[in-house]
């Protein structure tokens, strides 16, 4: 097996007594999507808040190529190469598309509390953002405030925030949320075409997305992994069926 | 109209503003410049305060500790060391503000909301009990004066007269100028200041976008409480004269008023503010001695009626498309 860009070992998590997440253990290589499914509350944005840094550890190991990143804080792991999208739309409402993407794209580049320069000065950034902004398909909004954006454009600036990190792990949190058929769809065609090169967990509900992106699946229910395979063998799993997928027959 | 014309027309107004009001020193009688001065220097405050406020986002309420460490610093250190040149004893207050800034907001920016308002109401109050108490060093609020020499002389340039009022009026004006100048390019047009802003409009986002939302929060509490802190010092210069009025609690609330009546929203609104506040406070005094009551009600008619201030309302009449693209700062 190629070095393991993401690593979790015996995690646990507990809220106040609840354990979220049970004895989690996961090896994600490089270049690999990964899906993470499993029914409301398994625990899968939980898992996606650990390894982005909101909640430490409450056992176990997390490492990022090889390194443990518990202990980090959120910004201490967006620069090492993790970048993250949210299930609900979490962007800079009052700022345009541009504005929103220019963030990242700052932020990426270390310019992020520069005080002598002005912020239009930055050439490159303005044209690294241009082309971001258009890679999602937003060029045509990109001077419209976030806010005033219909949804499935807003969860297209979602993922066009993460891009512009130029991540090397790659974690979305439930990318067609709320998407109409047609808009999932589009989503799901976006994120293959900007994932090439980068390795992806994603967790997501809509089971064509899954099987369409993934190549390989975790099913995560009441916290624990309950089992880990290429799509076709999840999908002939007769417990997965059981749990999850719903299947009558099962 | 282009974005170049229009930065234009923004240039020569800004100019003929200060044309306008550098003529004034000469024009003007003194009880009007004594005013005047008094709104620059407030201005200046309440500018800092918005750099809190308006584009951090954070709601302080002991604003005025570091006004007072700025005024108390510059004026000790005028009466206690020989022969030190006014400027210098300026950027001492600045430093010793910058400094308080930095120690207190170590603590306070860790927390948001309501929280972080209540720590620094305390340490607002702190500072004041100090300068009340420590009666020593700053004789209270009794107060201490005649510490600014009567001739400053600049090499080169030539020497300014303590007790000419329109000369200290142009020195605060051209400073104050300058320093609203600095940080309206920093806040407006900078990495740092469009940091700031995401910050206040998404903490969370901002920092899973790679920016340390603690240190930015800092750095920004450190840079208002430097210019307070400069405020300060411009006030007991022209006054010559201190007293705890400067870094009591009336001065951490008149500084919040003077922000939220000229609008958190625009960089010059809480320079509006101060000269309302200033200004008609001085007109009803001449009319009643309850003139705190009669600003308490109008402050109140604002937040109701105007919450964005006066530049809101300024806003309204020239740019409606502007209120309804409902773009804050």
């Amino acid at each position: 097996m190629s070095a393991a860009v993401l690593q979790l070992i015996d995690v646990y998590k507990n809220f106040g007594g609840v354990e979220v997440l049970k004895s989690v253990e996961l090896s994600i290589p490089d270049g690999e999507m990964h899906a993470i499914i499993g029914p409301n509350g398994a625990g899968k944005t939980t898992l996606t808040n650990l390894i982005t840094g909101k909640y430490p550890l409450s056992k176990g190991q997390l490492l990022f190529r090889g390194r443990s990143i518990d202990g980090l804080k959120p910004h201490e792991r967006s620069r090492l190469g993790i970048g993250r999208s949210f299930q609900i739309i979490n962007v800079f409402k009052e700022m345009t598309v541009f504005e929103n993407v220019r963030n990242a794209v700052l932020s990426r580049r270390g310019v992020r509390l520069q005080m002598l320069r002005g912020i239009t000065r930055y050439a490159e950034v303005t044209q690294e953002t241009r082309e971001v902004v258009e890679m999602v398909g937003l060029s045509a909004d990109s001077e419209r405030l976030a806010a005033t954006l219909p949804y499935g454009a807003q969860r297209a600036l979602e993922i066009a925030l993460t891009l512009a990190l130029a991540p090397q792990l790659v974690l979305l949190d439930e990318p067609a949320a709320g998407l109409s058929a047609a808009e999932t769809r589009d989503i799901t065609a976006l994120i293959r075409r900007t994932m090439v090169g980068r390795t992806l967990v994603f967790i997501e509900h809509d089971m064509e997305v899954v099987f369409a992106l993934a190549d390989r699946i975790s099913v995560l229910h009441y916290g624990r992994i309950l089992v880990q395979g290429t799509p076709d063998e999840i999908r002939a799993n007769d417990e997965v069926r059981r749990v999850y997928l719903g299947y009558r027959d099962a | 109209m282009t974005r170049r014309s229009s930065h234009i027309l923004r240039a020569g107004i800004a100019i003929a503003i200060f044309v306008a009001m550098y003529a004034g020193s000469v024009v003007l009688p003194k009880a009007q410049l004594f005013t005047l001065t008094d709104v620059l220097i407030l201005g200046l405050f309440a500018t800092s305060y918005n750099i809190l406020l308006g584009y951090g986002g954070q709601l302080s309420f002991g604003h005025s500790a570091y006004f007072g460490l700025g005024a108390y610093s510059c004026a000790l250190m005028l009466l206690h060391v020989p022969g030190i040149a006014p400027p210098l004893a300026m950027l001492g207050g600045v430093g010793v503000a910058a400094l308080g800034g930095l120690v207190i907001g170590f603590i306070c920016v860790r927390r948001s909301g309501a929280y972080f308002s209540m720590l620094t109401l305390a340490f607002g109050m702190l500072c004041y009990t100090a300068a009340w108490k420590w009666r020593t060093v700053t004789q209270g609020d009794d107060g201490f004066g005649a510490f600014v020499p009567a001739e400053w002389v600049f090499p080169l340039i030539g020497s300014i007269k303590t007790g000419d009022l329109a000369q200290m009026y142009r020195v605060v004006l051209v400073i104050v100028a300058v320093v609203l100048l600095v940080t309206w390019l920093l806040m407006n047009h900078t990495p740092y200041g469009n940091a700031i802003r995401s910050i206040r409009q998404n903490e969370e986002r901002a920092s899973f976008l790679g920016y340390d939302v603690f240190f930015a929060k800092l750095v920004n509490y450190v840079l208002a409480s430097a210019v307070a802190g400069l405020a300060g010092s411009l006030l007991v210069i022209s006054h010559n004269f201190v007293s705890t009025d400067v870094i009591g609690i009336d001065r951490s609330t008149e500084v919040v008023m003077m922000t939220y009546i000229g609008g958190t929203g625009w960089f010059f609104g809480p320079l509006l503010g101060s000269a309302f506040v200033v200004v008609v406070g001085d007109l009803l005094a001449t009319v009643t001695t309850r003139w705190q009551l009669v600003m308490g009600v109008l402050f109140i008619l604002m937040v109701m009626y105007a919450p964005k201030g006066f530049s809101g309302v300024v806003r309204y009449l020239f740019d409606r498309s502007a209120l309804e693209r409902r773009r804050p700062l």
